[in-house]
């Protein structure tokens, strides 16, 4: 589909990919961090304020220091991939620590009682209970990093934030209007996607309701 | 005080066991104690006085700072701990069950962590569901979908569903309302009297340990050992003052739940099968076709209730039971004619039970 000059797909297949790999990888990172925070208090001392200092740093700088830091190039989808896997890290250590602190202390007990090894308890039976708190962390991380995906655009990375961009720079409210529901109505979707396979992966939750 | 003999395997033991938590809290001082095969080993105390601490030593899920505890008289500090708790049931207060398992694979756990196949696992968890009365439509359910006493019901199925030949229980009855407390304690001993388990079982309540105890264990904070004695031994020589305010009140009259009434002789009572129209004139007992009494009959016709019945088979003498002093003293004075009414096994009329001959029977016992 073609609108303002774009071909939209193109644009809008470019910003779901941008937004959601760094959600996933950002989770994939976070959970071993976290995990430690819940484990250790010590490590719980460190890793959350320094993870709330990351989400602090202007996007921009980020995206634009990487490529310094790194040896990417500058005009390298990359540099917004990891500035916003950096983000969900940022968001989610803190979630997956007080996700695994809500499991309640009886139930680890119990599974530790009944004799699972630390694998297990944490793959069997805490991270399952986990997934409601983890969830909403989850859809915090999904919208931001939907919304700062269009940051991209100022240095040139593809996403529906170009039509915000260049509908700015043409003068052209319509564009930018577009770029911005487009995004919204995206960080929506996914979000709602978030929702629905927390609560898929947790049918007991609802149980005795 | 050592335990009066030895008979037996001594299944758990506590050598000098005692716990100086990291904080520098003493949780255990120094405990030694022998809960033997096949019996349930009550450990009693006020709060805070070790009971917790003392059950998790025996499966390392607290490492003792002194002594050492032996089970089948291997040192569990050489085994690996995972492995060894797959070998001993655990059922801890609130049953502690997985909310995201369905109540059938709560209780398939433990198999399936010793690796029998999911399907395998799950059929020894319906049977065992079955054993401690849980009706099969609740074993799709979620634990939320459960009442406190079913959740209860599924952790103790949970513990047996390994085959452990051990289990510890910490207070697993007590966020129950009594009146389900004593199903379920009625239900454990029904169940220990069908399996033999090597119970360790916690509670703060001594009403409990000494229904539930082969031996209690009263322990003072410290986790030290007040006394380490049978029932109705407990009851009627308590070591100390100690012991004497933790047994509490009526000791006197509990203990009697001990004593097997045995030679109790029954008075005749006259009795009738219908209710008829007539006021009897005196106290009567109204049978129904089996046999069995329903009601008293007042001397001016009135119905009312019969009071607590005393069933004169003494079962196995051990645990406190119907047939005992205590039961025919409560028949006598529970029932409204001032006499008890007695049955057999059946539930069929035998006699009536005078209070004097109760307490003539209490005056043959030796003196305590
Ligand atoms: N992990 C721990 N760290 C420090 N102190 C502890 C720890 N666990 C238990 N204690 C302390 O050890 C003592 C014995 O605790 P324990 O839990 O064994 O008592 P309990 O007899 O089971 O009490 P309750 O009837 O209240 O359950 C208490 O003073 C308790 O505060
Ligand atoms: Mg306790």
């Amino acid at each position: 589909m073609r609108a303002f000059g774009y071909e939209i797909d193109e644009l809008v297949v470019a910003h779901v990919l941008l937004a959601v790999v760094p959600v996933l990888l950002g989770l994939v990172v976070a959970l071993p961090l976290g995990w430690w925070a819940h484990r250790s208090p010590v490590a719980r001392r460190v890793l959350v304020p320094l993870s709330g200092a990351l989400y602090t740093i202007p996007s921009l700088a980020l995206i634009v220091v990487i490529p310094v830091v790194l040896g990417t190039p500058i005009l390298s989808p990359l540099n917004v991939g990891l500035t916003l896997t950096i983000y969900t890290v940022a968001l989610l250590v803190r979630s997956v620590a007080e996700a695994l602190d809500a499991v309640p202390d009886t139930v680890t007990t119990a599974a530790v009682a009944v004799g699972y090894r630390p694998a297990g308890l944490l793959l069997g039976v805490q991270l399952p209970l986990a997934v409601p708190v983890l969830t909403a962390g989850v859809r915090v991380a999904s919208v931001s990093s939907f919304s700062l995906v269009t940051v991209g655009a100022l240095v040139g990375i593809d996403s529906l934030g170009t039509l915000m961009t260049s509908g700015f720079e043409q003068a052209y409210p319509l564009m930018v209007a577009a770029g911005v529901v487009g995004s919204v109505a995206l960080a929506f979707l996914f979000d709602a996607l978030w929702l629905g396979l927390g609560r898929g992966l947790t049918p007991w939750s609802r149980a005795g309701v | 005080m050592p335990p009066a003999e030895p008979g037996g395997l001594h299944v758990i033991e506590f050598r000098d066991v005692g716990k100086r938590f990291a904080d520098g809290t003493v949780g255990l001082e120094s405990l030694s104690l022998t809960a033997r095969e096949g019996e349930i080993t009550a450990l009693v105390g006020p709060s805070g006085c070790g009971k917790t601490t003392s059950l998790r030593t025996v499966n390392r899920m607290v490492e003792p700072t002194s002594g050492s505890v032996h089970l089948d008289g291997r040192d569990v500090a050489d085994a690996d701990p995972a492995q060894l708790r797959l070998g001993i049931g655990y059922v801890i207060q609130q049953a502690g069950l997985f909310p995201h398992r369905r109540v059938i694979d709560n209780v398939a756990t433990v198999p399936v962590l010793q690796g029998l196949s999911r399907r395998e696992a799950r059929s020894r968890a319906a049977a065992v569901l079955e054993r401690v009365g849980l009706d099969g439509a609740l074993a799709q359910r979620w634990p939320a979908q459960l009442s406190g006493g079913q959740q209860q019901r599924v952790g103790v199925a949970r513990a047996l569903a390994g085959d452990a030949p051990v289990l510890l229980m910490d207070e697993p009855f007590s966020a129950v309302d009594p009146v389900v407390r004593v199903e379920l304690q009625d239900e454990l001993l029904r169940l220990q009297a069908e399996l033999g388990k090597t119970i360790l079982f916690v509670t703060h309540d001594i009403d409990e340990a000494i229904r539930l105890g082969d031996r209690v264990a009263v322990l003072r904070v410290g986790g030290r050992l007040a006394q380490f004695a049978p029932p109705a031994e407990l009851l009627a020589h308590p070591a100390d003052g100690f012991v004497t305010e933790f047994v509490g009140r009526d000791r006197g009259y509990r203990r009697l739940g001990f004593v097997e009434a045995g030679a109790l002789p029954l008075v005749d009572l006259p009795t009738r099968r219908d209710g008829g129209a007539d006021p009897p004139g005196e106290w009567t007992v109204l049978l129904d076709g089996a046999e069995r009494p329903v009601a008293w009959l007042a001397p001016d016709g009135g119905r009312h209730d019969l009071g607590s019945v005393y069933t004169t088979d003494a079962g196995d003498g051990v645990q406190e039971g119907a047939g005992t002093l205590r039961g025919a003293l409560d028949a006598a004075l529970s029932s409204p004619a001032r006499c008890g009414v007695a049955v057999d096994a059946e539930g069929r009329y035998r006699g009536g039970v005078a209070a004097d001959d109760v307490l003539a029977l209490l005056e043959r016992e030796p003196a305590r």
